[in-house]
C-alpha cells in the first residue's frame, strides 16, 4: 500500500498531499515525521538526488527538484524500491508538467494538472501507471497512441 | 488545522501564487458557475482547481455544504470540453465532497452511459469513479461491464477495472471472487502493469486456498512474467509456498530455490534484490544457498543509486544478526557508507560493522563513528552504544579505545535513556574486563561532576565505594565523592556519604580524613543524610583507636533478606525491649498471589509463557551469577557447599507450548551439585501442590542425591523453583546422565470464582534427560591478552596432541564443536573463522573447578575431503588439568 504522497516547499511546507489507508488523525503525526525526518537530509540535497529511510515497517523515499520537495511513504508490497518506481513517475510528471524543474509559483499554477497526473499514477494506494507519456496523455482523455 | 501549511507562512515570493489569499466561502461563491446555462470550461477547470486546493490543505467543508459542490458538479457532465470532464473525474471521487450513497445516485446514471462509452477512457475513469463511490447492490448491476473491463484490449481500462478489483475485494469479495477467470485471462496481456495488477488480485483471491496459490507460483515460474513489479510479488509469493513445504524428499533440495537463484540473474535491479532478499530470509537457510544473495547485496553497496544501497545494508544488517559470519566479506563496502549523505544508509552500515567487524578494524571503526554521532538522533545513538558494548566484550584487548569512546559520548548532550545506556555499558565493561576497571571509574567520576540524572550518579557512587577501596590509589576518588556531599540534592548526598563510609572502613590511612568529612555531614540539612553520617561515625570508631569488627561485613555484605520480606516484618516489628532481629526475617521468597480472584484468561496463558521464558532469557545475562548465589546462599539445606563455582545456562527439558514449561540451570560446587527446576504451570484450570522433581540416575555411580526442595504451591503464570542437590567426591569432575520427572497435586480451579478444590490427586509429568558434561567444571573466563597469559604459563604443563575429527562442512563447524565440548571462553575473537579458510587457530580460556587456569590452542586444517585435523596444545596451572582436556576430547 502508498500510504502517502507528500509535496512540500524546501522549508517544509505542505503544498499537496494525498494519504491512502491512513486515518485523519494520523496525518498531522506523518506530515511533521516526515519533516523532522528529512529536514537535514534536504538542507544541503542537489536536484534529483534521493534520500531513504524506513522507521518500523514503513519505507519512505524522497527527492527535491527545484523548490519542490517530494516524498512516498509505502509499506509491504511497495518497499523502498518499488516506490522508486512511485517517485520517479511523479518525479517525471511534475517536470513534464512544469516543463523543467518547477519553481514553488509554478507548481501551484500548475496545481490542477499535478492532481490529475497523482489520480493516473496512484489510484487507492496502488500503482497504477507510470509512464510519464501515457500519464500525460490520460489526464487530457486523450486515447493512447498505439 | 496543522501548524506546518503553506497559508501561514507567507513570503514575498508568495504574492505570486495563484492561491493567494484564498478563502472557501468566496470559492463555494464561485463554484456556482457549475449551474451556468452557458458553461464557461476553463472558468469551471478553475474553480475545480481551487476546490482541491483548499481539500489538500485540510479544508473541511460541512455536509451541506459538500453535498451542493457535488450536486453541481454533476452538471458539468453536459459539458462537451475533455480536459474538464477529467477533473470532474477526479473531483466526484474525493471524499470531502462526495456523499452518503443514496446520494450517489443522482450521478450513477451519468456514470453508467460513460461506462458504454466509446471512448476508452471514459469507460476506464468511469469504472474507477463508480467502484469508489457505490455500495454493493449497484455493484451487481455493473458486474457483467467490471468484468468486460477486466480483459479489455484497452490496458488503461483494464488496469481500472483490476485496481478497483483489489480494492472491492475488501468490501465485496463474493463478486470478485467470481471474476477469478477473467482475471488469469488479463495474466497473460503484454502490459506490464496490467500483469502486476492481476497478478495482485488473482493472489487475494486465491489466498486462502493453499494448494491454489501453490499451482498458481508453479505456473508462473515457469511461465514468463514480464513485468519487474509482477516478479517481486511472484518471489513474495514463491517464498510463502517455500515456508509451507518441506525440502524435496528425495533430493533434499529446497523446493523453487533454482527459481530464486535464477531471479538473482534477471536484468532488472528491482527483482534482483527481491530474490537475493527472499534468499536471506528462507528458514534455516544454508552458507551455499547464502553465497550468492550476499554476493549481489554486497555489489548494491556500491551502486550509485542510495535507495539499493539502503536495501542492501538494510538486508545484511538483519543477516548480520543470524549469519554474521556471512557478512564480513562486505565489511570494506560497508565501510564507506559509513560516511554515506543519506544518514538512514550511514546508521545501518554502522550497526552491521559493529556487529560483524574484526579486532584490527577497530580503532579505524571508532574514528568513523566519532565523527558520526553528533548527527544523529538519541534512539540511532542508544543501538550504537548497544553494539560497541558487545564490540568491547568480543575484543576485550580493544577496551581502551571503546572504553574512551564511551566516556567521550557520555559528555555528549542526551537524554536519559542514552546515558543510562552508556554507564551500563562501562559498568559491565568493568566488571567482565578487570583491566578496564581503573580507567572505568576514573571515567565515571569524571561523569558525575556534571550529572543531572540523580539515579545514574547513585548508582556510580555505589559502585565507587565498593570498587574504588581496592584500587592502588583509593584517594583519587575522595575528592569526587566529597564533590557530591557538598554540591548535589539530598539523594546523591546520602549515597556519597556510604560511599565515603566503605573507603573509610577498608583504606586504614585513609580513615582518620574520612571521620573528618563525615563529620562535617553531621550538619547537613537532609535528616538521612545525617542519620547515615552518625552510623557510619559510630561504625568507623569515631574517637576510639580502631573501627568496629563488623564495620567491613556490616558495609559491603549485601543482605541476603528479600527485600518484600524485611518491609514485612519492620512493619509488624512493635518497639520493645527486644531488638529487631534481622536473622528473623525469612528468606524465602512467598509466591506472589494473584490480586484477582476471577477467571483466568487467555492472558494469564500467555503471561505465564513469558514467565517460563523469561525465566530461560535471565539465565544468559552475565550478572545473573550472582543472583543465583544469592539465591542459593538462602537455601538452608545448600549452605555448607562451599563457594559456587559456576552456574551453567539454561537448559530446556520441555518442548515450548506444553502444559508445564521446565527448565534447569546447574550450579557446580567443589563436592556437590545442584539443579534449580524453573517450572511455570501454564494451565489456568490448575493449580499445583507440592511440585517435586524425581531425579533418578541413568550414567554416574559417583553422584548421590543428599537434598530436595519442593515448590508448595504454584498457580497459573507464576513460575517457581523445586531443587535437588547431589554430592560427589570433592574437586573431581564427575559426569552423569539423568532422568526426570515432575511429580505434583494437581486441585481444580473454578474459572468463574478462582477458587481451588480442597481435594486434590498426585499427577505425573515426564521431563526431558539431563547431563552433567565435563563443560559443567569449565568456568568461561576472558582475558585481554592470550599470549601473554600463555607465556606466563609453565611450558611444562603443557601437552600437545593430534586428532581427527572427521568430514565436517567447513571450519567453522568444527571450531564451534570443539568450543561447546569444552565450554571455554574464545579469546580476541577467534572463535570467528574466515570464510573458506583452510586452516584456522582458535585460543581459549577458562578456569577449571579449583580455580586453575586453563587456555587451549587449537589448530584446524580441513582438505579436499573436508576431512578435518586438529591439533590441541593445553597449558594450565595444574599440569593434571590438561591431560584432562584432553581426556574430555578423547571421550
Amino acid at each position: 500500500m502508498i500510504l502517502c504522497v507528500l509535496f512540500t516547499n524546501r522549508t517544509g511546507n505542505v503544498l499537496l498531499e494525498r494519504f491512502h489507508g491512513l486515518p485523519a488523525e494520523e496525518r498531522l503525526h506523518w506530515r511533521s515525521f516526515l519533516v523532522k525526518l528529512t529536514t537535514e537530509n534536504l538542507k544541503t540535497a542537489r536536484d534529483d538526488e534521493v534520500f531513504v529511510a524506513s522507521h518500523k515497517s514503513v519505507f519512505i523515499v524522497y527527492t527535491v527538484i527545484g523548490d519542490i520537495c517530494i516524498f512516498a511513504v509505502g509499506k509491504e508490497v511497495y518497499d523502498e524500491l518499488a516506490l522508486m518506481e512511485v517517485l520517479n513517475a511523479v518525479t517525471a510528471s511534475v517536470k513534464e508538467v512544469c516543463r523543467k524543474d518547477p519553481s514553488e509559483r509554478l507548481f501551484l499554477e500548475k496545481y490542477g494538472k499535478v492532481c490529475l497526473c497523482l489520480d493516473e499514477i496512484i489510484s487507492q494506494g496502488a500503482l497504477e501507471h507510470t509512464d510519464k507519456d501515457r500519464i500525460r496523455r490520460l489526464t487530457r482523455l486523450k486515447p493512447l497512441a498505439e | 488545522m496543522d501548524g506546518i501549511k503553506k497559508d501561514d507562512d507567507r513570503d514575498d515570493d508568495s504574492e505570486y501564487s495563484p492561491f493567494y489569499g484564498i478563502e472557501k466561502s468566496a470559492v463555494l461563491q464561485e463554484a456556482r458557475c457549475f449551474n451556468d446555462r452557458e458553461l464557461d470550461p476553463r472558468r469551471c477547470a478553475q474553480v475545480i482547481t481551487k476546490l482541491l486546493y483548499l481539500i489538500n490543505q485540510g479544508e473541511t467543508f460541512s455536509k451541506k455544504e459538500a453535498t451542493e459542490v457535488f450536486f453541481s458538479l454533476t452538471k458539468l457532465f453536459q459539458s462537451k470540453d475533455i480536459g474538464l470532464r477529467r477533473l470532474v473525474y477526479l473531483m466526484i471521487k474525493d471524499k470531502e465532497i462526495c456523499p452518503s450513497s443514496d446520494e450517489v445516485i443522482i450521478v450513477t446514471s451519468s456514470l453508467m452511459k460513460d461506462m458504454n462509452s466509446k471512448t476508452d477512457l471514459f469507460r476506464a475513469n468511469a469504472i474507477r469513479v463508480l467502484c469508489r463511490i457505490t455500495d454493493g447492490g449497484l455493484l451487481g448491476q455493473i458486474e457483467r461491464y467490471l468484468k468486460q473491463a477486466v480483459v479489455d484490449k484497452n490496458i488503461v481500462v483494464s488496469s481500472a477495472a483490476l485496481v478497483s478489483g483489489i480494492q472491492l475485494l475488501q468490501s465485496n469479495p463474493e463478486i470478485v471472487k467470481r471474476w477469478s477467470n477473467e482475471v488469469q485471462e488479463a495474466m497473460q496481456s503484454k502490459a506490464p502493469l496490467v500483469q502486476f495488477h492481476a497478478l495482485a488480485l488473482l493472489h487475494q483471491i486465491r489466498q486462502n486456498d493453499r494448494l491454489a496459490v501453490s499451482k498458481l507460483v508453479t505456473s508462473l515460474t515457469r511461465g514468463t512474467v514480464r513485468s519487474p513489479l509482477a516478479q517481486c510479488l511472484l518471489i513474495r509469493y514463491t517464498c510463502q509456498v517455500i515456508e509451507e513445504s518441506g525440502p524435496n524428499a528425495q533430493t533434499g533440495d529446497r523446493p523453487f530455490y533454482d527459481y530464486l537463484e535464477g531471479c538473482m540473474r534477471n536484468k532488472n535491479e528491482m527483482v534482483i534484490f527481491e530474490a537475493a532478499r527472499a534468499v536471506t530470509e528462507l528458514r534455516g537457510v544454508t552458507s551455499k544457498e547464502l553465497t550468492p544473495a550476499i554476493t549481489v547485496l554486497q555489489l548494491f553497496l556500491s551502486s550509485s543509486k542510495p535507495v539499493l544501497r539502503f536495501a542492501a545494508v538494510r538486508t545484511l544488517n538483519k543477516i548480520a544478526m543470524t549469519h554474521p559470519l556471512a557478512v564480513t566479506s562486505c565489511n570494506i563496502d560497508m565501510e564507506s557508507l559509513i560516511s554515506d549523505q543519506n544518514r538512514s544508509i550511514a546508521t545501518l552500515a554502522i550497526t552491521t560493522l559493529l556487529k560483524t567487524g574484526n579486532e584490527s578494524s577497530v580503532d579505524r571503526l571508532m574514528k568513523q563513528i566519532t565523527n558520526f554521532m553528533s548527527d544523529i538522533a538519541d534512539e540511532f545513538k542508544i543501538v550504537v552504544v548497544e553494539a560497541i558494548r558487545s564490540l568491547c566484550l568480543k575484543f576485550p584487548q580493544k577496551y581502551r579505545a571503546l572504553m574512551n569512546f564511551l566516556s567521550n559520548t557520555l559528555r555528549e548532550e542526551g537524554g536519559f535513556d542514552f546515558k543510562k545506556a552508556i554507564v551500563d555499558s562501562i559498568l559491565i565493561l568493568i566488571r567482565e574486563i578487570p583491566d578496564a576497571k581503573e580507567s572505568g571509574l576514573s571515567h565515571l567520576c569524571e561523569f558525575i561532576e556534571d550529572c543531572e540524572f540523580t539515579y545514574l550518579s547513585t548508582q556510580i557512587l555505589h559502585l565507587l565505594g565498593n570498587e574504588g577501596p581496592k584500587t592502588a590509589d583509593p584517594s583519587k576518588y575522595i575528592r569526587y565523592v566529597y564533590n557530591r556531599v557538598i554540591l548535589e540534592n539530598a539523594t546523591v548526598r546520602a549515597s556519597a556519604v556510604s560511599a565515603l563510609a566503605k573507603f573509610g572502613a577498608v583504606v586504614e590511612k585513609l580513615r582518620p580524613r574520612i571521620l573528618i568529612l563525615l563529620r562535617r555531614c553531621l550538619y547537613d540539612n537532609d535528616d538521612e543524610v545525617r542519620d547515615r553520617a552518625t552510623l557510619y561515625l559510630n561504625l568507623l570508631g569515631d574517637g576510639m583507636e580502631s573501627p568496629r569488627e563488623d564495620a567491613q561485613s556490616f558495609l559491603f555484605d549485601i543482605t541476603d533478606v528479600p527485600l518484600e520480606n524485611l518491609e514485612a516484618s519492620l512493619q509488624s516489628y512493635e518497639p520493645s525491649e527486644r531488638p529487631f532481629d534481622l536473622a528473623a526475617v525469612p528468606r524465602d521468597l512467598k509466591p506472589q498471589v494473584q490480586v484477582e480472584k476471577k477467571a483466568p484468561t487467555n492472558r494469564e496463558k500467555k503471561a505465564a509463557k513469558d514467565a517460563s521464558l523469561k525465566a530461560g532469557a535471565d539465565g544468559g545475562a552475565s550478572n545473573t551469577f550472582e543472583a543465583y548465589e544469592k539465591l542459593l546462599n538462602a537455601i538452608p539445606q545448600f549452605a555448607g557447599f562451599g563457594k559456587l563455582f559456576k552456574s551453567s545456562a539454561v537448559v530446556e527439558l520441555t518442548e515450548a507450548e506444553t502444559e508445564y514449561a521446565v527448565n534447569v540451570v546447574k550450579h557446580v560446587y567443589p563436592g556437590h551439585v545442584v539443579f534449580q527446576f524453573n517450572c511455570t504451570n501454564t494451565i489456568a484450570e490448575q493449580l499445583l501442590e507440592n511440585v517435586n522433581v524425581i531425579m533418578e540416575i541413568v550414567e554416574g555411580e559417583d553422584f548421590t542425591q543428599i537434598a530436595t526442595k519442593p515448590i508448595a504451591s504454584m498457580p497459573c503464570g507464576v513460575p517457581g523453583q523445586a531443587f535437588v542437590a547431589f554430592e560427589k567426591p570433592d574437586g573431581v569432575c564427575s559426569t552423569g546422565k539423568f532422568s526426570n520427572t515432575l511429580r505434583f497435586i494437581v486441585k481444580e480451579v473454578d474459572p468463574s470464582s478462582g477458587e481451588a478444590d480442597d481435594e486434590g490427586y498426585e499427577d505425573e509429568y515426564q521431563l526431558e534427560e539431563l547431563e552433567v558434561t565435563a563443560a559443567d567444571y569449565i568456568l568461561q573466563t576472558p582475558i585481554s591478552n592470550f599470549r601473554n597469559a600463555w607465556e606466563s604459563l609453565d611450558s611444562e604443563s603443557e601437552r600437545v596432541d593430534e586428532y581427527s575429527l572427521g568430514a565436517r562442512e567447513n571450519l567453522q563447524e568444527a571450531v564451534q564443536a570443539v568450543t561447546t565440548i569444552l565450554g571455554m571462553q574464545p579469546s580476541e575473537a577467534t572463535d570467528v573463522v574466515p570464510s573458506n579458510a583452510r586452516s584456522h587457530t582458535c585460543l581459549l580460556a577458562g578456569k577449571f573447578l579449583g580455580g586453575a587456569q586453563v587456555l587451549v590452542r587449537l589448530s584446524l586444517g580441513i582438505d579436499s575431503q573436508k576431512q578435518v585435523a586438529m591439533k590441541l596444545a593445553v597449558r594450565s596451572e595444574d599440569p593434571v588439568v590438561s591431560d584432562f582436556i584432553h581426556e574430555i576430547i578423547n571421550a
